[in-house]
């Protein structure tokens, strides 16, 4: 079943600054319908003065991510809290291999005595030496 | 433009130069010399980096395969036959498998890889005996073909 990645959003902003307009809005209007529409997400607001308005996104594994809200619309954060909880928590960057196993070896990694005779090993009473 | 004369233009100061010269710096941080400190010197090495890294993505796809060439004429090598008749052989036999997959079963599977050089051997074999016999014995088994319409 689908656990859901991200833990708990953490809207901060301060009530009386000119660019939080789009938080204030958000918690007016959107902010109760994205908690229904996302039941395993956590949503706090807290409202304290802090020079610039943050949503934290606390994931599963650990991660913390910050996303600045300033001067940005009531849609386009709720834009961006979809897109935080559509993720995981791991790093953004690029992703060398799109495969990895931890077995890689079902029939043994080569080594320089494997295609070798088994004389040069093996050592016992039966053995002539050559 | 807005600030259209002289005096409206001396009133607008660049303030955020430090992050603007840290953009380029945070790319040259593992170069060796002062260009890993000053912004004149990294701003031309960072740009000729980039173009380098474009450019060799298309040589890294003629290294790999090099690489790959090299590993799986090794591997055959300690098996007894050379790469270009086991490579040859693998695709008479209609065996497609490519030179990345080859050399990935020559380094993990090692018993997988010597049937592999078992089996270019026998079609090898049976290519001499269809050469040189000339029809009167019958076909090879190995040298059979699966149509796949």
């Amino acid at each position: 079943r689908y656990v859901r990645q991200l833990q708990r959003l953490q809207l901060q902003f301060s009530p009386t600054a000119a660019d939080t307009r789009g938080a204030r809005q958000f918690v007016e209007e959107a902010a109760l319908d994205f908690a229904r529409q996302h039941p395993d997400v956590v949503l706090y607001i807290n409202p304290r003065s802090c020079p610039a308005p943050v949503l934290l996104a606390e994931y599963l594994n650990g991660t913390v991510r910050e996303e600045l809200i300033a001067n940005k619309t009531s849609e386009e954060i709720v834009q961006l809290a979809t897109k935080l909880a559509g993720q995981s928590g791991l790093d953004i960057i690029r992703i060398r291999k799109p495969f990895h196993t931890n077995n890689p070896s079902i029939q043994g990694q080569w080594h320089p005595l494997t295609n070798k005779p088994s004389t040069l090993t093996v050592q016992g009473p039966r053995l002539q030496p050559q | 433009m807005v600030l259209l004369s002289a005096p409206r233009w001396l009133r607008s100061r660049v303030t955020d130069r430090f992050w603007r010269v840290q953009e380029v710096l945070k790319y040259a941080r593992h170069f060796r010399g002062r260009k890993n400190r000053c912004y004149k010197l990294a701003v031309r090495s960072v740009c000729r980096a980039f173009v380098r890294s474009t450019k060799a993505r298309r040589e890294k796809k003629r290294f790999l395969r090099a690489l790959w060439i090299t590993r799986i004429e090794a591997a055959c090598l300690e098996h007894g036959l050379k790469y270009p008749g086991f490579i040859s052989n693998l695709l008479k036999s209609q065996v497609e498998l490519n030179r990345k997959m080859i050399a990935d079963l020559a380094i993990y599977e090692p018993k997988t890889f010597k049937s592999l050089a078992a089996l270019a051997e026998r079609r090898r074999q049976e290519g001499f005996l269809a050469a040189l016999g000339d029809g009167k014995e019958p076909e090879g088994i190995f040298s059979r073909i699966v149509h796949h319409y």
